[in-house]
């Protein structure tokens, strides 16, 4: 009887957990649809931020600004962008594996590293690993605000401006597709010129001959270079967001397919309990049965 | 119980009744043999000829007894003449045993001729009185990494391996007598109660072979052996451990030297006893085990024990019926125990081999006061790490490793570890495995552990701990399979 009755405590207890990620997964994915949104709203107009810039590079100017400059690396800032929350599979630990990569390279390569990590799981990750943080951000959910990422953009880039770091690369996950996210590390500070940021898009995009042919339309005032201090700072905040966004629709898939998995493993898990369960009390009857008969049995004799 | 052999003359009865391996004696009203009694048959009608003998185990009135047949009832018929033969069934002991391989009644079933010895001792004898039991606790070190960690023996007491079908009792049995006996410079006596009969057979063989350290010596040179296996009727198997258990009692309390018992299978007591106690007319107990099923084990339990003149160390295998430790019969003999194993099938599911539970094994003297601080304290250690990982297994299993705080995931990491780690390679296992059985110290065992434990060995491939000895032997094998990719 105890083992029935433990197989059953056991079996609610799963079913209970199985509510919870059903509802997880739902949330999820309301979620994810809004990040969604989000993201293909932002990403035109990221598209378009790079459009112009290839447009001004392809018009010829001597493309010259102190964030395309490659410096050798002494100081550098790690920003690493994970989510307040867990239960999103493996999420969080591909991203903490990322930063650990990344950082473990700057340390046995000496350089001073400013580490800045967005998310309750990575921060808590990383401080179980040993490593010191200068800056921790929690308030970032599934809908990251530009106006709460452009501070810290702006301050990266001072932070450049001024020399007191070299380069900047952000740990995040990109999202490709619903079925494929991976994290990665990607340099935003120094720039990629133009030519090498477009290229990609560029491919993607109806091709350099539009491109080009769509230059001659512009005229720039008061002059190409003026437009580019403004627009640098512009491109490099817009993609910060980028992977800002990126990381939230990232992390709602994540989580949808994670809490998927982990409903159909309560079900499953839920269907082998119940079939102990049920083969242990049907041989606990069984045996009652056959105590009784026994005693009846005996006292015929 | 023991009542001495007088002689009575032939004090002869006849069978009234036979009820499958029982049957009912008429005897004269004045001369009714006492209970335990071995009564004796021997006919030879319509060219028949039977031998059988019996063991008074009620009184019916009217000059009736009812008795157990220690050997099939085959063939025989009302009326025969039953010869009383004045006292409990005994048997031969004395060093002239040794090397012997006997049935039940005391009778050689090894071609080698008659035994011939001074002395013939009861099976049925009062456990030593508690004056004379021995006090002394001390480990007994096996070598096994599993064993002498978390369920040490102790010299002269009782260790029990339970299990289910076919999770290696018999093997681990064979293990510790190839360990032990052949470190051993008493005797041993090994009772096969119920199991297979091919077993008992390897096991004679491979005594034979088996040395006894450098002495030359085989095992079997020390060793007498009893068996009542599974072919055998009930009222063998419920006596053939009493026969060996004597034998193992004469060393001990005559020679005063440290014997080695073995059992396999203690439940085949239990469930010999079941078998004839309905046709007894008991009425059935739980789960239909006979209602006298603790008392038959306590009273043979407690023969099995160490005295001021002598120790038996016993070792006895405990099939558990349907891996339910909680039926009656494993869960008597468990009380007897001093250190049990528990043989869990999910572990040898994983092929982890001995498949011994960490958590539902445990030893009396796994307490500081007698393994000393150290031994304690990475008992627990272990046994609380693996803990742990049973306790998440259940959220694994439905959300994966990836959701589990940073300290689970390196308790779940060394865990995997430490279970992997409690598998060893046997001396007997060794044509299976194609691994040399692996001795293991103590000190060893522990410091093993410990550095597990401390996270020294976190590096190493979890297949890397599969059958090795100490930690270092570990350490090569993840090389060996670095090497080979």
């Amino acid at each position: 009887m105890a083992k029935a009755r433990a197989l059953d405590r056991r079996r609610r207890s799963v079913r209970n957990i199985r509510k919870i990620t059903r509802t997880m997964e739902l949330i999820a994915t309301a979620r994810f649809k809004k990040a969604m949104d989000r993201s293909v709203a932002a990403r035109d107009y990221t598209k378009q931020l790079v459009k112009i810039l290839e447009n001004i590079a392809s018009v010829g100017a001597d493309v010259v600004h102190p964030l395309l400059d490659v410096r050798p690396t002494k100081r550098t800032a790690v920003l690493v962008l994970s989510g307040n929350r867990g239960l999103c599979g493996g999420y969080n630990s591909n991203i903490v594996r990322q930063a650990v990569a990344i950082l473990g390279q700057w340390k046995s390569e000496r350089v001073d590293t400013d580490v800045a990590v967005s998310g309750k799981r990575g921060i808590s990750a990383l401080k179980f690993r040993g490593i010191d943080m200068d800056e921790r951000y929690t308030s970032f959910e599934d809908k990251p605000a530009f106006d709460a990422v452009m501070p810290i953009g702006r301050a990266y880039l001072d932070a450049y401006a001024a020399g007191k770091i070299d380069r900047l690369d952000v740990v995040y996950t990109r999202f490709h597709s619903i079925a494929r996210q991976e994290a990665v590390t990607e340099m935003l500070l120094p720039l990629k010129a133009p030519e090498i940021a477009g290229a990609t898009t560029a491919a993607a995009a109806p091709g350099v001959a539009t491109s080009k042919l769509a230059s001659q339309e512009y005229d720039f005032y008061p002059s190409a270079e003026s437009i580019l201090e403004e627009i640098l700072p512009a491109s490099f905040l817009s993609r910060l967001f980028k992977c800002f966004l990126d990381a939230a629709v990232s992390e709602q898939v994540a989580r949808m397919v994670a809490m998927k998995a982990a409903s159909e493993n309560a079900a499953g898990l839920i269907k082998n309990l119940s079939r102990r369960y049920n083969r242990a009390r049907q041989s606990q009857i069984t045996g009652e049965i056959m105590e009784i008969l026994g005693g009846v049995e005996a006292l015929k004799q | 119980m023991a009542t001495a052999t007088r002689a009575t003359g032939r004090n002869i009865g006849h069978v009234t009744q036979v009820i499958g391996s029982t049957f009912d004696v008429e005897f004269a009203e004045d001369g009714i043999p006492a209970i335990y009694n071995a009564v004796r048959i021997d006919s030879e009608k319509k060219g028949v000829s039977l031998h059988l003998v019996g063991e008074v185990q009620q009184h019916l009135g009217g000059g009736k007894v009812r008795c157990v047949a220690l050997g099939s009832t085959d063939g025989l018929i009302r009326g025969a003449d039953v010869v009383d033969s004045g006292g409990p069934l005994s048997v031969p002991v004395g060093p002239a045993t040794l090397g012997r391989v006997f049935n039940l009644l005391g009778e050689p079933i090894d071609n080698r001729g008659e035994v011939k010895t001074a002395e013939r001792w009861p099976i049925h004898r009062d456990p030593p009185p508690v004056t004379e039991l021995s006090t002394k606790t001390e480990l007994f070190e096996t070598g096994i990494k599993v064993i002498d960690l978390l369920t040490p023996f102790v010299r002269g007491g009782k260790a029990g391996l339970f299990g289910g079908a076919g999770l290696g009792k018999t093997v681990i049995l064979t293990e510790l007598i190839a360990r032990i006996a052949s470190a051993h410079g008493g005797y041993s006596v090994f009772a096969g109660v119920g199991e297979r009969t091919r077993e008992g057979t390897d096991l004679w063989l491979e005594m034979q072979e088996a040395k006894i350290g450098d002495t030359g010596r085989s095992v079997i040179e020390q060793t007498c052996m009893v068996f009542g296996q599974m072919n055998e009727p009930p009222g063998a198997r419920l006596r053939v451990a009493l026969s060996a258990l004597t034998m193992a009692e004469y060393f001990r309390d005559t020679t005063g030297a440290d014997t080695l018992l073995f059992v396999d299978n203690i439940f085949r007591f239990s469930q010999a006893g079941s078998e004839v106690s309905a046709l007894l007319g008991r009425m059935p107990s739980a789960v239909g085990y006979q209602p006298t099923l603790a008392t038959e084990m306590g009273a043979l339990q407690e023969r099995i024990t160490s005295t001021s003149k002598g120790a038996i160390t016993s070792v006895q295998a405990v099939y558990v019926p349907a891996d339910d430790p909680t039926d009656p019969a494993p869960a008597t003999a468990f009380g007897n125990l001093d250190a049990f194993l528990y043989l869990e099938r999910s572990i040898s599911e994983k092929g982890i081999y001995p498949a011994v539970d960490p958590l539902a094994s445990s030893s009396r003297i796994l307490d500081p006061q007698y393994v000393g601080e150290r031994h304690y304290k990475i008992a627990r250690r272990v046994q609380r790490t693996l803990q742990r990982y049973r306790e998440l297994q259940d959220i694994i299993a439905i959300l994966g490793v990836d959701e589990l705080s940073e300290e689970d995931k390196l308790v779940v990491h060394r865990a995997r570890r430490m279970e992997r780690f409690l598998s060893q390679p046997f001396l007997v296992a060794e044509v299976f495995t194609g691994k040399p059985g692996e001795i293991t110290s103590l000190a060893d065992t522990i410091r093993s552990f410990e550095e597990i434990a401390d996270g020294k060995w976190d590096h190493l491939p979890e297949q890397a701990f599969m059958y090795v000895g100490p930690i270092e032997q570990a350490e090569e094998q993840a090389k060996k399979m670095a090497a080979k990719g």
